[in-house]
């Protein structure tokens, strides 16, 4: 194994019953990097940390961390890692510095050294201003906070972040957000899981995205994107198509797909110059008048969309459901 | 260490609902058993028995019932003898006897209302006519012995009124044998501490109990850690019961205070191990595991006689392991040692037999989580 490599999954199996969880699971996180998980929910993100955290048993396959294999009892390499947990776990009946000094305490046993780390987790997480309060006391988001910041109080090299901004405002998700990368920055390498696509596309600097347990495939961001046949998404207002219109639309050269709803056209091409100008001189000869026209590069979604044939859940779906 | 041994003490005890169990539960237990009972020192039921009086009535002559009432007389029964059934019932209404025994072929017992004196009438009642079953059947079908059962039988009857001395010479008191059975019983509910600590630490039960199983501090150390918290914690709880039943309600705990302390940290050491022992069985959810702990200790409470009295001399007849095994028979046999016999070199044999349990106790429950994985979280 390279000395780079931090993490390194091979050919995991982990099945609930007859449901298989993780099928045949690989994969290599390497130093400095913040490492995307992205998959609807259920995908098998969760499980796949808690398998690298050797919480959960497994069928088959190997885990290594730091070199070593992952077990139980893997107390050195575990003193080297922070977890923030999806759901918040932190003791009720302490308060906020308490539970930031309690789990410190189970990594650090210098003191003074600590009380330097704690003072450090209040200031990053932004909660020097709820120090004596109770975790029931807090807000959604100063929970998450307080969640993350008895994670990371320890300054560990890897951490693994479970889905850390569900349920969370977004002044909050950006406090969360920006401080992943300052930890990135600080030397931590980060394990990210979520199904908010922006989220991972925004801080990830290598995505892997993931659906029924696998891995369907990994790269930069630029690298899936540029694996997918579409280039850029052009939308354009109109004042309504028919349908002929819109299937003369979809056979101009580099169209991979047009649709219009309620007069937005929206076009799916290939990479490619001269998408543009193609599709507007078309309208115009069609007649057609349009309005505003803008021109996307494809999107994360967009990726998961043409790999899984669906769509990732969207967080207003989620809010919804 | 010292860091985590502060917060998990604090965690605990800023839990109010399991002080409240740990702690005030037992305390107003043992006020309404003085409330109850009486102060067993004092002027309640741990006073001697006054004698139940009791009217007799002659109507045929039965020399074997009159000898049994004759032996009880002037201790357990105060016998008024009355010329016919008329005058007896009347001093029956009247008060000024609890109940009349009449002695005929079958003699009978008249009792007017129920309470402490007619049961103990009617227990003696019950009694004799079990004798007479008993001699009954011996003259039928050993005609030789009957004469010698006989007397057994009366000599039987006349000790029923014998007071039970120590070996140590001091009174058998069952009052104070309550507040023991009520330490006992404390001691035996820091087991509920044990079961929430345990499940605090555990992955499947909990993102906090995952939290705690990814960090590094090593297994046994944690448990360690725990078991001591909760010793410190749980045994000031049971000192605080015993402080309260002893210097605030006065009850008498025997002549050894410090040996009541030492059997104190001792049942503490025990109820603390079965609660850790449960809480690390990690396939169970926590209401479980909690069902599970008032197995633990409310079955071997009531096979010890916390509950029923007789049960641990019941038991000791037909499987007398099981009273050297069950913790909480142990543990109150270290306090009849205290309260009864007297017996020193009993209690430290019942002391070790705790204090083994308990390092079992931990062992075992380090055993089901040292390298525990889960199946699902």
């Amino acid at each position: 194994m390279e000395e780079k490599t931090i993490v390194s999954i091979h050919n995991l199996v982990k099945r609930y019953g007859d449901v298989l969880a993780l099928d045949h699971l690989d994969l290599e996180i390497k130093r400095g990097e913040i490492y995307g998980l992205l998959g609807p929910n259920g995908s098998g993100k969760t499980t796949a940390i808690n398998c690298l955290l050797a919480l959960l048993g497994y069928d088959k396959g190997s885990i290594r961390v730091f070199g070593e294999n992952m077990e139980p009892d893997s107390y050195e390499s575990k003193r080297r890692i922070g977890v923030v947990m999806q759901n918040v776990a932190v003791f009720e009946e302490l308060t906020v510095r308490e539970n930031i000094d309690y789990f410190c305490s189970l990594y650090v046993k210098d003191k003074k050294r600590r009380r330097q780390l704690v003072e450090e987790a209040v200031r990053f997480t932004g909660l020097e201003d709820h120090l004596k309060k109770y975790p029931k006391k807090l807000s959604g988001g100063l929970l998450r906070r307080l969640n993350i910041a008895c994670g990371i109080a320890h300054r560990p090299e890897l951490i693994l972040m479970d889905e850390p901004t569900v349920a969370v405002d977004p002044q909050s998700r950006n406090h969360i957000l920006e401080g992943i990368k300052k930890l990135n920055e600080q030397g931590s390498t980060i394990i990210y899981t979520s199904h908010y696509m922006e989220e991972v596309e925004k801080i990830c600097t290598r995505i892997s995205i993931m659906d029924r347990g696998r891995i369907l495939a990994t790269g930069t961001k630029e690298e899936l994107k540029a694996m997918i046949g579409t280039g850029e998404t052009i939308t354009v207002e109109t004042g309504g198509m028919t349908g002929e219109q819109v299937e003369e639309v979809r056979l101009l050269p580099g169209v991979v797909s047009a649709d219009c709803q309620e007069g937005v056209l929206r076009v799916q091409c290939t990479q490619g110059a001269g998408n543009l100008t193609g599709l507007l001189h078309r309208l115009e000869e069609a007649d057609i008048p349009f309005g505003r026209v803008w021109s996307q590069p494809p999107t994360l979604n967009d990726v998961f969309l043409e790999i899984t044939g669906k769509r990732l859940r969207d967080r207003k779906e989620e809010e919804e459901g | 260490m010292g860091t985590y041994l502060k917060y998990r003490f604090l965690t605990l005890v800023r839990e109010k609902s399991f002080m409240f169990w740990a702690l005030a539960f037992p305390l107003i237990l043992a006020v309404l058993f003085y409330v109850s009972f009486g102060n067993p020192a004092g002027d309640g039921m741990g006073e001697k028995m006054q004698s139940v009086p009791a009217g007799v009535v002659v109507t045929e002559e039965n020399p074997p019932f009159s000898a049994f009432l004759e032996a009880l007389d002037g201790d357990v029964i105060e016998i008024k003898e009355y010329e016919d059934s008329q005058e007896a019932f009347a001093a029956l209404r009247e008060g000024d006897v609890t109940g009349v025994f009449t002695v005929k072929e079958e003699p009978e017992l008249t009792v007017d209302g129920s309470g402490l004196a007619q049961s103990i009438l009617g227990e003696l009642m019950e009694g004799y006519e079990q004798q007479a079953y008993l001699l009954a059947r011996a003259a039928k079908d050993h005609p030789e012995g009957v004469e010698r059962a006989a007397a057994a039988a009366l000599e039987a009857s006349e000790e029923s009124g014998v007071r039970e001395v120590s070996l140590g010479g001091r009174t058998t008191n069952t009052g104070v044998q309550y507040f023991f059975a009520l330490i006992a019983f404390s001691c035996l509910s820091g087991a509920y501490l044990g079961i929430k600590t345990c499940c605090d630490g555990q992955a499947n039960l909990s993102a906090l109990g995952a939290r705690r199983s990814v960090s590094p501090m090593h297994k046994l150390k944690g448990i360690l850690a725990d078991f001591a918290v909760l010793i410190l914690l749980h045994y000031a709880n049971v000192l605080v019961l015993t402080g309260f039943i002893w210097l605030v309600l006065g009850v008498d705990l025997g002549s050894s205070p410090g040996w009541v302390l030492l059997v104190d940290l001792a049942g503490t050491l025990i109820g603390v191990g079965i609660g850790i022992l449960t809480g690390s069985i990690s396939r169970f959810s926590f209401s479980i595991k909690m069902g599970l702990c008032v197995c633990a200790t409310l079955f071997p409470s009531f096979l010890a006689g916390l509950m029923f009295g007789n049960m641990k001399y019941v038991i000791e007849t037909r499987c007398p392991v099981l009273n050297r095994i069950n913790p909480a028979a142990v543990l109150s046999d270290a306090f009849y040692c205290l309260a009864v016999y007297e017996d020193y070199d009993r209690l430290l044999e019942d002391m070790a037999i705790l204090g083994g349990m308990s390092i079992l106790c931990i062992l075992l429950a380090f055993a089901a989580v040292r390298r525990e994985q889960y199946d699902s979280i």
